[in-house]
């Protein structure tokens, strides 16, 4: 414990004067499109995010007024298939994954104590992207024109033979594109965690909530690109015919229930893994104690998110799958209980030993606990393969998944909204709809569901859009509909309790429920810059360990208090020990995200209206902005080490080897070895298991392309390793560039030979898949050329030096990436041919 | 870095282990699998391999220490987690039938 500091009000005031002016948004309207500081941002995200909520609940109650009676005349079988599977489809990717993405947004600056996000213009890019594509797809329903297959999309019932028009071409895109809106959120989000942080918060100090969310981003990075690959197959058989899902081509439709179980059971964990770090955050702080086996749930959160790799299968137990294989799914899908468990004694044990106050947030913790370990329950019960044959596509796999994302997603969330709303609004809740709302939305929720259990137990199929009244559901179904109709009133209970509170309420006091994690050491609301000094932790706890923690902080006492280079500066630290490495230097106001949004939102929805012309002119400008965005960055000189306070000289950010970009590349291209990896797994598929299988005949390879592969994929990667020893020894770099570049075009060239030997993708899956890979290989070394020429007019322009040698290393790091994957690709499509 | 990966890398060689003993199972069933060559010893070998590689890792995290006495004890328990996992889930290649 320190001794209280003596008031500097001056000091603090002037300091946060400074900082509001270098920090701020643009004002008026202009503000909005050209902010990208973590509050708006996150803001923008959650309005939109919790609209989506509303759409889809809309949806639900009119699945649910549709089944409240037998023989329901209420709607029109192709209106309700669209309802569900749109219903499905908002709750899932409109609603569920930006909400915590905006949560995080938010919250997490101020508990890392920085002051921003790793890319704050990423972020901004990503939200844009993100309501054009959910505006689209919302759009295309209100047109008529929705997607009715499912939200999982199943081929061939979404083939253009079964699904004809363009209502699966808006799921696809339209959320292909919130996909790249999620991938670039989850690289900010892994980024920031990892080196964006206070001063001394090591690992093992770093909030749960910062844990939880670096696991998930990890996931996300993992998860969705086998859901985006099989999207781009599903999309370019529709529109060109090419037959990876036909099997008389050598399709197969199964390859689609791989590709998107294999995001689809990982996503109920994406989901659930933040919820469980807002309760992993909030309990300790209403129990008035701290986390019982921190260590213990940060191993339980990796181990379960990994393991939850391992149970994709268990959707697909009634495709004929051979009973080892179940097996081993079952088995796995009984294991993911245990870390499970592991979280959930943890929040027993904390219990146990604090002292919990029932204020509204821990009520809605215990809705959880009350609900969350039945859908567990269930969820055991479905990995028993002979149950889940059983009640395989009816109403018991609905109720489950429910309970699990309901009680394990939405309920811990409206907790986290309503301990967060001092921090977020600067205000203390007044009115107390909320209690109101609890009671009628918990009880209704177990009333809905659990009917929706026992009516699935009967045997009523989900997605039908009626049933007989002898069937024996009436009854059931019927109560069912009423709760749910309980539910959402007090669904809309709550928002208008959030509303209104925001608005209106009594301004509040800093930190009111007491914790000692650093986000509520900030000024409420939080200001866009955070923090006006970046703390400096010695543990877990740091408003524990030091009760003025935030006076400290708001005079300056802490790193990167000078305002006088008037930038946008935060602090960079190594990501074990949170020692001060370097100083960041953060974008201002920009209209660049809104725009790169608009085009490449426009390259993504042109196909709908076969506008491919205005597809590949957007496409053209989806690279030209890129190129304008990275040029407005770095310096033409170097600087040298900056004063970052605390006697610290720390070097910028842009003068250092592995400056953040670096960073997010290389996430961005874990993502892009997952979609890879996919592209072969899916490849393999097909060659092992495909019915009509082995083609006509396999590609034979020649000698002289496979020499002009290797040599192209040496040279690659030779080239930019050796421009990157120039660059640091201040010689010419343009000898080692063109190297690459010719690299670069000779690999090209032997995947273009793939093609010109294979001209009909549209003939067997084998073709397709070959153009494929092939096409692979080309996007990659295209994008590396033009990464090639970019650095070399860099490096031209001043832009390099032995210091500022990022760009050169990023560039290299793609590079690598290009080759090797080149070769594997052309590897693989050789490989058959080959070996005869 | 070295931490992260001390921490992720004895769990993600599960995943990559249990993804691979599945390929194999799937590929023993496939029209590419020799008429000649029993599936169940070759099944049973990768997951012999698979928990040898765990077993390895956890011992590489318990011999080479981290210096942080969190890391350490968390990565512990999840390279145990992938021991236990590797055991567990591919355990059906003692019993289940293979292609039925």
């Amino acid at each position: 414990m320190t001794n209280p500091p003596s008031p500097k009000r001056g000091t603090a005031l002037r300091l946060h004067r400074a900082m509001a002016r270098i920090w701020g948004s643009d004002p008026r309207l202009r503000g909005w499109f050209t902010t990208n500081n973590n509050n708006d941002i996150g803001t923008l995200f959650l309005i939109v995010a919790t609209s989506f909520f509303v759409i889809g609940g809309i949806l639900a109650m009119l699945i649910r007024a549709q089944l409240a009676t037998p023989n329901s005349a209420f709607m029109e079988p192709q209106v309700y298939n669209q309802i569900f599977t749109m219903h499905g489809t908002v709750m899932m990717f409109l609603f569920a994954i930006p909400f915590f993405e905006a949560m995080s947004m938010l919250l997490l600056p101020g508990m890392l104590g920085t002051r921003d996000l790793a890319f704050p213009r990423l972020g901004a890019y990503g939200l844009w992207v993100y309501i054009f594509g959910g505006s689209a797809v919302i759009i295309a329903m209100l047109m008529g024109l929705a997607p009715n297959g499912g939200w999982f999309m199943y081929p061939p019932l979404s083939s253009a033979a079964f699904s004809p028009g363009i209502g699966a071409d808006v799921w696809l895109l339209g959320i292909t594109s919130i996909e790249v809106s999620a991938i670039a959120t989850a690289i900010e989000v892994i980024v920031t965690v990892l080196r964006y942080r206070a001063a001394g918060m090591s690992l093992s100090r770093m909030p749960i909530f910062a844990w939880y969310i670096l696991v998930v981003s990890v996931m996300i990075l993992t998860a969705f690109p086998p859901m985006i690959l099989g999207s781009l197959l599903l999309e370019v058989e529709r529109a060109l015919d090419w037959p990876f899902f036909q099997v008389e081509n050598g399709g197969d439709p199964l390859l689609w229930q791989h590709l998107f179980w294999l995001f689809g059971h990982p996503e109920v964990y994406i989901i659930f893994l933040p919820a469980a770090g807002m309760i992993t955050t909030i309990l300790p702080v209403m129990a008035r104690t701290n986390l019982l086996g921190y260590g213990w749930v940060v191993a339980a959160a990796v181990s379960l998110a990994v393991l939850s790799f391992g149970l994709w299968v268990h959707h697909m137990f009634t495709t004929g799958i051979p009973h080892m294989g179940m097996a081993f799914f079952s088995a796995a899908s009984t294991l993911v209980a245990v870390p499970t468990s592991i979280m959930i004694f943890s929040w027993i044990g904390t219990l146990w030993k604090g002292r919990a106050r029932m204020e509204l947030p821990m009520l809605w913790i215990m809705g959880f606990f009350a609900t969350f370990v039945i859908g567990g329950l269930t969820g055991v019960m479905l990995a028993v393969v002979p149950f889940n044959w059983q009640v395989h596509d009816t109403h018991f796999v609905v109720a489950h998944l429910h309970y699990v994302l309901i009680g394990g997603y939405v309920f811990p969330m409206v907790a986290a909204i309503y301990y967060f709303m001092p921090l977020l609004t600067g205000r203390t809740r007044f009115f107390k709809l909320g209690e109101v709302a609890f009671w009628l939305v918990v009880p209704a929720f177990h009333i809905t569901f659990l009917a929706v259990h026992m009516a699935g137990l009967l045997g009523q199929r989900r997605r039908t859009w009626t049933y007989n009244a002898d069937q024996g559901w009436t009854a059931l179904n019927l109560v069912a509909s009423i709760a749910s109709f309980v539910m959402a009133i007090g669904f809309a209970l709550i928002i208008l309790d959030v509303a209104v509170n925001a608005f209106v309420a009594v301004r509040g006091r800093r930190n009111p429920w007491g914790a000692g994690t650093l986000e509520w050491a900030a000024a409420i609301p939080s200001p866009a810059y955070g923090f006006a000094s970046i703390p400096i932790v010695k543990g877990r706890y740091p408003l524990y360990d030091d009760p003025h923690l935030a006076l400290r902080i708001a005079r300056g006492e802490g790193y990167m208090a000078d305002t006088s280079r008037n930038r946008r500066e935060a602090l960079i630290v190594t990501t074990a020990r949170g020692e001060p490495s370097q100083v960041v230097v953060l974008p201002g106001n920009s209209v660049m995200p809104f725009l790169l949004a608009v085009v490449t939102s426009t390259s993504f929805l042109a196909p709908l209206f076969d506008a491919y012309i205005v597809a590949g002119l957007a496409l053209m400008g989806v690279v030209a902005l890129a190129l304008v965005w990275a040029w407005g960055l770095g310096s033409r000189a170097d600087e040298g080490l900056v004063d970052a306070a605390q006697g610290a000289m720390l070097p910028l950010a842009s003068e250092s080897a592995d400056p953040p970009g670096w960073w997010g590349s290389l996430f961005l291209l874990l993502a892009d070895s997952v979609h890879f990896g996919s592209l072969l797994f899916g490849y393999a598929f097909l060659w092992s298991v495909a019915p009509n299988w082995p083609p006509q005949s396999y590609l034979q390879p020649q000698l002289w392309a496979v020499a002009l592969a290797l040599a192209g994929a040496l040279a690659l990667t030779a080239g930019p390793r050796l421009a990157v020893r120039v660059i640091r020894r201040s010689r010419a770099a343009w000898p080692a560039l063109g190297v690459g570049l010719i690299g670069a075009l000779a690999l090209a060239a032997a995947a273009a030979t793939v093609m010109l030997d294979r001209p009909n993708p549209a003939g067997h899956a084998y073709d397709a898949t070959l153009w494929l890979l092939a096409g692979h290989v080309g996007l990659h070394t295209f994008l590396t050329i033009i990464m090639l020429c970019y650095l070399a007019a860099r490096v031209a322009r001043g832009y390099a030096s032995p210091n500022r040698i990022g760009e050169a290393r990023i560039v290299a790091l793609w590079a690598d990436f290009t080759a090797a994957t080149g070769l594997v690709a052309l590897g693989a499509a050789w490989l058959p041919g080959a070996v005869g | 870095m070295i931490e992260i990966l001390r921490l992720s890398l004895p769990i993600s060689l599960w995943a990559i282990g249990f993804s691979a003993v599945y390929a194999l199972q799937g590929l023993s069933c496939s029209r590419h699998w020799p008429d000649d060559l029993e599936a169940r010893p070759v099944l049973l070998a990768a997951w012999f391999v698979a928990i040898a590689v765990q077993a390895l890792g956890l011992m590489a995290v318990l011999y080479a220490p981290s210096p942080s006495r969190f890391i350490q004890s968390t990565a512990v328990a999840i390279a145990g987690t992938a021991l236990i996992a590797a055991i567990w889930t591919m355990m059906p290649v003692l019993a289940a039938s293979v292609c039925q």
